[in-house]
Order: C-alpha cells, then sequence, then structure tokens
C-alpha cells in the first residue's frame, strides 16, 4: 500500500495476471466444461447418492501441469440388489 | 550438429528481433558460427536491426522455391565474420510458407553450423508454426506487462504441445527503478506466473534505439552498455556457463545504474 492507500501498481498488475491465466489456462469453454460435469455427474450416480449442488470441478493449471480436480459430497454408497 | 532455437513471444514489439540479433552477434562474439533467420515473412526488419538491408539479395522463400542454394541467400555481417543472416520475403506472406520446406532447410543449415536462431513472427499462427517447427529449443521474450506475459503462456503452451520442451524465458525492458518504487512487475513474479526457467533480464537500454537506428547490433556498437552486457550474459548461459543474476537480485539504492552487470 502507498501513502494513499492506493495499492502498489505492480501488485495490482501480478493480481490481474493471476486471474487473467485461471481463465485462459482453463482448457474446456463453457459448455463442454458444463457437459463433462453432467457425465460426472451420471457415472458417479451409478455408484453414489450424491449431493449435486455441492459438487466443485475445476481445471487448472499449474507448474505447467494440468490438474482436474472434483470435489464430490458422497452422501451414501449404492448397493448392488 | 549445431542447436536451433526460436526467439517468440506472441506479442508483437516487445523485442524479438532485437534479442535475436544481439544473442546471435554475442555467440559469433564467443566465436561460435550463426545463422540468424528471420522468420516473419512478408514483413522483415530483421536485416534493417542488423544494418544489413542493402546487402539481402535472395531470401528464405528463394531457397524454399529452388530459386538459389543457400550459400546465395546468407549475408555476412558487417562486423563478426562467424555471423549470418538468412532474409525472409518480403513478397510472399505467411500462407505461402511450405512448412516441411522450412524445416528441411534449417535442418540442413543446422549441419553445418554451431547455432540457428530464429526470429518469430507475432502472433501464434502460421508463421508462429513455422519458426517454431524446425527448433527443439525456445527463448520466450516478455516484457514486464499483463498483455505480454499473457500472451507468453499462450504460446508456452503451444510450444509445449509441440514437443519444444527446453523453454528459457528473457524479460526484456526492465526497469529496475520502477520495480523498486512497485510500479513494474517484478521479475520473480513473472517467472512464478509463467513456470519457466529465466535465462535472462535486459534492462530498458536507451542504446539500444542509438545502435538500432545505425543499422548496428548493439553488442557490436556498444557492447559496454548495460543491455549489452546482459545479452552477452545470456549467451553465455546458453553456452553452460553459470552467470549469476547478481546485479537485478541485489541492486538497492540511487546508484543501481552504475552498477555493472558481471
Amino acid at each position: 500500500m502507498s501513502f494513499f492507500g492506493r495499492k502498489a501498481a505492480s501488485s495490482v498488475a501480478e493480481e490481474r495476471l493471476k486471474l487473467i491465466l485461471v481463465q485462459d489456462r482453463s482448457l474446456l469453454p463453457p459448455a463442454q466444461f458444463e457437459r463433462l460435469k453432467e457425465d460426472i455427474i451420471n457415472i458417479l450416480s451409478n455408484y453414489f447418492e450424491i449431493n449435486k449442488s455441492e459438487i466443485n470441478l475445476t481445471i487448472e493449471r499449474e507448474n505447467r501441469k494440468t490438474i482436474l480436480e472434483a470435489i464430490v459430497p458422497v452422501l451414501s454408497v449404492k448397493r448392488d440388489k | 550438429m549445431g542447436r536451433t532455437i526460436v526467439v517468440t513471444a506472441g506479442k508483437g514489439g516487445v523485442g524479438k528481433t532485437t534479442v535475436t540479433a544481439n544473442i546471435g552477434a554475442s555467440l559469433a562474439k564467443m566465436g561460435k558460427s550463426v545463422v540468424v533467420v528471420d522468420m516473419d515473412i512478408g514483413l522483415r526488419n530483421l536485416d534493417v536491426v542488423m544494418g544489413l538491408e542493402n546487402r539481402v539479395v535472395y531470401n528464405i522463400m528463394d531457397i524454399s522455391e529452388e530459386k538459389c542454394k543457400i550459400n546465395q541467400a546468407l549475408v555476412r555481417d558487417k562486423h563478426l565474420t562467424s555471423l549470418f543472416l538468412l532474409p525472409a520475403s518480403q513478397v510472399h506472406t505467411k500462407d505461402d510458407i511450405d512448412v516441411d520446406k522450412i524445416v528441411e532447410i534449417i535442418s540442413t543449415i543446422e549441419s553445418s553450423v554451431d547455432y540457428v536462431v530464429l526470429d518469430s513472427p507475432a502472433g501464434i499462427e502460421k508463421g508462429f508454426e513455422s519458426a517454431a517447427a524446425p527448433a527443439k529449443e525456445a527463448l520466450i521474450v516478455v516484457t514486464p506487462d499483463v498483455s505480454s506475459v499473457r500472451d507468453a503462456d499462450r504460446v508456452i503452451g503451444l510450444l509445449e504441445s509441440k514437443g519444444v520442451s527446453a523453454i528459457s524465458l528473457i524479460v526484456n525492458r526492465y526497469d529496475l527503478n520502477l520495480v523498486e518504487k512497485k510500479k513494474m512487475l517484478d521479475y520473480n513474479s513473472i517467472v512464478e506466473i509463467l513456470g519457466v526457467d529465466l535465462i535472462g533480464i535486459i534492462p530498458e537500454d536507451k542504446a539500444i534505439i542509438d545502435s538500432t537506428n545505425r543499422g548496428e547490433i548493439l553488442v557490436s556498437n556498444a557492447s559496454g552498455s548495460p543491455a549489452a552486457k546482459a545479452f552477452e550474459n545470456v549467451a553465455k548461459r546458453i553456452e553452460g556457463e553459470n552467470v549469476p543474476l547478481s546485479d537485478f537480485t541485489q541492486a538497492r539504492g540511487m546508484f543501481w545504474f552504475l552498477r555493472r552487470e558481471r
């Protein structure tokens, strides 16, 4: 922070860059991303009762590696009858 | 068998051509045989930066179209006897490029020199692709601003997908004074964000404007200037020498500009 309470330009640039790159690096277009999410829900639903509203799916690039992370709250396991 | 390095950036105007000329000249000063290739078909400029525009007869498209031999198109530098320019065509467009032919030409040249340095055009289209195709190594030129770093990130991703894995970063036009006032991005942030190895930091240096206007390569014309020293250090690091980035990590205070990068 500088004298007038404004953030340093270099910090603003860094924060903006990081946000821009999160978007740029997410490799799937939004529509395809939604389809992927649906597919994952459908497959998992064969085995688990899941809380669909709390699924968190992210694709990130870190250190030049792409990581797909899915956090899926499982309510219960479905048993074969 | 030599090494083929592409100098690229994504964004235009960040100094690819200046970096190509100066790294090529620095390697030649170290006794290496070097061919610098202008891959900006239709918008050539490396000849002008090197002051060789009046000596250009043939170009890389003439070789590709079998109108001349490779040796006929090479232009020797005015000062350095082991530095050669292979000019781009000014009358063709990127659509005229035959990528396979270019790869073949560069590989022929590579087999008889120490280094081939390819000056890539801006953008990520065919011009960039044909500049990257013959290279196994890449130097990414970035200036400390959001647009340039963003474009560099995209280009690094594309190079990796094409199998160019030896990618190093040159931070160009770095103004330590502005960085210390926290007005300009710090090189550490850029390196961390992009996740590739840093091979050099080139300080903002008015001597570059003077040299370019005269058609002289900075490292030949003003070898004592801060940017020239930095370019020569990059060349040494390319050659495998361990040259520390001392100046930019330790310099502090009002007289930083008096210090010399070693």
